[in-house]
């Protein structure tokens, strides 16, 4: 088992909330994510049992919400919105911005282990285009500069 | 505009149309003879509106609205051809094509593929996307994007629309989470779940509904282009359910089977036995010619020598000893005409009664007018479960024998809201969608019928036309409480359901083949007889006893079992002027009387008794000792082997014939390729050897036809149910320590009978055998997966690799029967009730 007895134990309280089994599906990957920091096939399997929903559905869901990642990630999940109301305004030129900036390619992470940069669909946060997410929290109408202040806020605080 | 509330009037490109409340603008505009585009549309599948193709204008609404997914107001105006709906449909299908690879020369759906047609008819020609096309496979410039998602499906997500038909209809109809859909945007990809592949039984669907080449069956994968092959009407000949299908072929070779869809039948789907099954017909190891024994060896020979001989000596048998002594199995796989021609030919020519379609039961009635027999020609209309907010399934592993009922129960539970109860010595498929799945002792379902009649009776919920006073006189067990330790069922499980369905306003109940393979059946029978006059099921609903095979209730609506009904006996006599009036033996008992010596000769055609008579030991026993037998078949058999003379049979594919499903609907098929490898339909086999014996039955297949129908004409549409209760006494069964855990042998899921293991596809699913076994098993024999497990009888041991089952969770092994290398029938006994085993790890 990779989920702790807390874990299984929190996704089954959630279980009782809903009429659906399959309502728990979100909060259970959330749940887990925040144990392991990650999801994978493993986990989708376990909560599969836990909550008697095929694990298709599990994996389906998971793999869907990019903010879940599938693999160990730096400490900080940098997710630049690359749909089109933030590629309009210059997500392209962020993401290039943000390669260069931390050394590493979309999809890799620091060799500090400190931040992990992916691109991701519409966040839903159109109107303050371009944005990112990183871990939790929103930044929007990004700008180099704001990337680079955010940026060394996180070095100082890790 | 809203008449009483139910129908609704709009108008739709200038005319008024009314429809059900609840009918959608496509469907509506459907009804008139309006066409409009879909992808993702499905008239089985609930509407999504994923693709957005089958936009329409609606006055007073400001954009354009998907027609599958809207409903029908009163008043509402629609347009379907404006100019703005035609630029709405360009746009979306230059929205689609942004990725597509337009492979079309290399793609199978090409001719018919709906993306293709669609863009013909309402696309551009040109895109302004300038960009490189996103690709599955980057390295690549090809489209090449083959993933294999199970043994038959290819999967290549470039050609992809997003629109879903595949994973809703696995999920929705089929009840299969092998399937989804995974990641989001331009990355979202149709795979195969977590660790598994897509192999149910009704996978071969998800490419049919495919509305382009993304999804392709492996089977026929760049072999013929679709325009350029013949589309053939066939009925499936394996199960009873009868779907409707079409066989593609070129150049005399059969390359794909299709559904057609009926909807009182199938609803459009097909299990991939009948999808796959058709190549039997063009397999290779089929049997090319006559085989004649000479010595201890089988010899080629030709037609005109093997029914000289055939004739002769049935002729001398019949004529030294009598008819009676020779005996005739025929495979309810057969079409009308050959089992009329069987049963023709031995009543009339060899003076017998020896004909039985049922070569894999054990102990057969031994007369006419038995319960079984009564309950079985009832009437059941597979659309009519719909009907049912209650159904019942008893016996049955419902899912392998029966697939295509058993999408017809899931519907009208998932999508009706039906409650579906299971009662099962273990456990089945349908228990995901069970209000209970009951899993009673192995050898205890009397009592547990019992138990559920006498529930309904103390509260009260019996039909109150029955008078019940005597039950407790005539049933044993007859408490609840007794039933429930008989059979391992609470009290309170028995109480509910008989409540459920004592409250139930229309009941299906569906019997299996645990009841009518059982020694036990007539008793069996008369308990569920019971059961259905005292909970009324009779009044309300439907009952079936289903029969197995594509023309199983055929078989029987002809007579072709050694004592037919004397309706039935009398018609024969008319149109022949003759009735043999020995007894005649059921198959069992021809091979009882073979191993007595008092059977001299034996004619199967299209069975394997050897390997399929419940009792292997018995059944080789007897036909080794008969002086001589013919058996033809498409394969050689087991039974094959022992044969004097072996005749090359043609597949149903290969001539035109009729079937009767299990609802008694007869169903026309037609010829898809001729005869192969020098084989021959079995009523031509039994045409040429009454010509050579001097006495024709029929001129024409035309003249079989007239007689067939005769024949069934004169059968009740409805026989009589005896309505009078009937005594159930339950006897507990000796089980010895030693052999105490129930066998059941079955098909495998992909698998029916003896002749599929040809057919490569099928194979691909599975062609070696196993056990399986609960985890719960496996743990106690430690045994891990694909280990050796030691089953043995107290007659027989063999050995096999193991499979742990998700599904089953008792005391119980189940095998299937039909890879060669398995003789699993000599671990059975024909007088055991239930057969039972002993099991143990094979140490290496
Ligand atoms: S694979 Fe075919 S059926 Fe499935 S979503 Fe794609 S286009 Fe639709
Ligand atoms: S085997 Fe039965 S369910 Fe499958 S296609 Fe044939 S008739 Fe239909
Ligand atoms: S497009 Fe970037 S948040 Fe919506
Ligand atoms: S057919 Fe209507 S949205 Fe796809």
């Amino acid at each position: 088992m990779i989920l702790t007895p807390e874990s299984v134990a929190k996704i089954k309280e959630k279980m009782g909330k809903y009429p659906h089994h399959k309502s728990a599906i979100l909060p259970a990957i959330t749940i887990a994510y925040w144990q392991v920091g990650h999801l994978n096939e493993e986990i989708y399997k376990e909560i599969s049992k836990i909550i008697n929903i095929p694990i298709v559905e599990i994996a389906e869901a998971a793999t869907f919400y990019t903010m879940f990642p599938k693999e160990p990630v730096g400490k900080y999940l940098i997710q630049v919105c690359h749909n089109i109301s933030c590629a309009l305004l210059g997500a392209d030129s962020l993401i290039e911005y943000l390669e260069n900036k931390l050394g590493i390619k979309k999809g890799e992470t620091t060799s500090d282990n400190l931040f992990t940069l992916i691109s991701v669909e519409c966040l839903g946060s159109c109107a303050s285009a371009p944005m990112m997410q990183i871990n939790d929290k929103y930044y929007e109408n990004l700008t180099r500069e704001k990337v680079d202040k955010i940026l060394e806020d996180m070095k100082k605080q890790a | 505009m809203a008449d009483g509330g139910n129908n609704i009037t709009l108008t739709i490109d200038g005319r008024e149309i009314t429809v059900p409340k609840g009918t959608t603008v496509l469907e509506a505009a459907k009804k008139m003879g309006i066409e409009i585009p879909t992808f993702c549309w499905h008239p089985k599948l609930k509407p999504v509106g994923a693709c957005r193709i089958c936009y329409v204008e609606i006055e007073k609404m400001p954009k354009l609205q998907v027609s599958c997914a809207t409903e029908c107001m009163p008043g509402m105006v629609v347009h379907t051809d404006t100019e703005k709906v035609k630029q709405g449909r360009k746009a979306i299908l230059e929205f689609i094509l942004i990725n597509h690879p337009l492979d079309c020369p290399t793609c199978d759906k090409g001719g018919e593929c709906d993306l293709q047609d669609n863009t013909f008819a309402h696309g551009i020609d040109d895109s302004r996307f300038d960009f490189n096309k996103y690709r599955f496979i980057k390295d690549r410039k090809s489209t090449f994007d083959d993933v294999r998602l199970g043994p038959e499906i290819i999967r290549n997500q470039n050609r992809c629309i997003l629109c879903y038909k595949c994973v809703r209809a696995n999920k929705e109809i089929f009840g299969e989470y092998d399937l989804g859909v995974f990641q989001r945007g331009n990355l979202t990809e149709i795979d195969a779940a977590p660790g598994q592949q897509v192999d149910s039984l009704y996978s071969g669907n998800l490419p049919e509904i495919c509305p382009v080449g993304a999804l392709t069956n492996t089977d026929w994968r760049y072999k013929v282009r679709v325009w350029k092959a013949q589309q053939v009407k066939s009925i499936c000949g394996y199960c009873a359910d009868g779907c409707n299908l079409t066989l593609w072929k070129r150049r005399d070779k059969i390359f794909r089977s299709s559904s057609r869809r009926n909807d009182e039948i199938d609803e459009g789907w097909i299990c991939d036995i009948g999808r796959y099954g058709y190549q039997i017909a063009n397999a290779e190891n089929r049997l090319t010619t006559p085989l004649i024994k000479k010595g201890n060896k089988q010899v080629t020979s030709t037609w005109d020598e093997a029914i000289g001989l055939i004739a002769r000596k049935f002729k001398e048998i019949k004529d030294k000893k009598g008819g009676v002594c020779i005996g005739g199995m025929i495979s309810p796989t057969l079409d009308l005409a050959s089992l009329y021609a069987f049963s023709k030919y031995f009543r009339t020519v060899l003076h017998s009664n020896n004909v039985d379609f049922r070569n894999d039961y054990k102990m057969l009635a031994e007369k006419y007018g038995d319960t079984f027999g009564k309950m079985a020609s009832l009437e059941f209309k597979i659309a009519d479960i719909e009907k049912s907010d209650l159904i019942l399934v008893i016996g049955s592993n419902l899912i392998k024998e029966h697939p295509i009922v058993n999408l017809r129960v899931r519907k009208t539970v998932t999508k009706f809201g039906a409650s579906l109860y299971t009662l099962n010595p273990f456990a089945t498929k349908s228990g995901d969608i069970s209000t209970d799945e009951i899993i009673f002792n192995a050898g205890t379902l009397e009592a547990l019928i019992n138990g559920i009649c006498v529930s309904l009776i103390s509260q009260k919920l019996n039909a109150s036309d029955v008078d019940v006073s005597n039950f407790g006189s005539m049933a044993n067990p007859n408490t609840v409480s007794s039933a429930s330790k008989i059979t391992g069922i609470s009290e309170e499980r028995i109480n509910a359901l008989a409540m459920a369905l004592g409250k139930a306003k229309n009941i299906t109940l569906i019997v299996g083949e645990y009841i009518k393979a059982s020694p036990l059946r007539e008793l069996l029978s008369i308990a569920l007889n019971n059961l259905t006059i005292i909970a009324g099921i009779n009044k309300k609903g439907q009952i079936g006893f289903l029969y197995k095979s594509a023309n199983s209730k055929g078989a029987e609506k002809l007579g072709v079992i050694p004592y037919p009904s004397p309706n039935l006996i009398g018609k024969m006599k008319e149109i022949w002027k003759y009735y043999p009036d020995s007894n005649g033996l059921a198959a069992d008992r021809m091979i009882r009387a073979a191993k007595k010596e008092e059977m001299d000769a034996m004619f199967v055609i299209g069975a394997n008794p050897i390997w399929a008579y419940p009792d292997g030991q018995f059944a080789k026993d007897g036909i080794e000792k008969l002086d001589f037998l013919v058996v033809a078949d498409l394969f050689e058999s087991e039974t094959t082997e022992k044969a004097d003379v072996v005749l090359p049979l043609s597949s149903w594919a290969e001539y035109a014939g009729d079937f009767i499903n299990l609802e008694g609907r007869l169903q026309h098929f037609s010829a898809a390729i001729k005869p192969q490898n020098g084989s021959l339909p079995a009523f031509d086999i039994i045409g040429r050897i009454t010509v050579e014996m001097d006495k024709p039955i029929f001129e024409s297949v035309e003249q079989l036809n007239n007689e067939i129908k005769l024949l069934l004409a004169v059968l009740p549409e409805k026989a009589a149910q005896s309505l009078k209760l009937g005594e159930v006494k339950y006897s507990e069964e000796k089980i010895s320590p030693d052999f105490s855990i129930p066998l059941f042998v079955t098909d495998d899921l992909h698998h029916y009978g003896h002749h599929t293991k040809e057919a490569k596809s099928l194979a691909a699913f599975g062609s070696e055998p196993y056990a399986e076994i609960s985890p719960a098993m496996a743990e106690k024999l430690q045994l891990e997966n694909t280990e050796m497990l030691r089953i043995e009888s107290e007659v027989g041991k063999i050995i096999l690799p193991v499979r742990i089952s998700e599904i089953l969770d008792n005391n119980v092994v189940v095998i299937s029967r039909n890879f060669a290398t398995t003789p699993v029938n000599i671990l059975q006994m024909r007088k055991k009730r239930i057969d039972r085993v002993k099991l143990s790890k094979v140490e290496d």
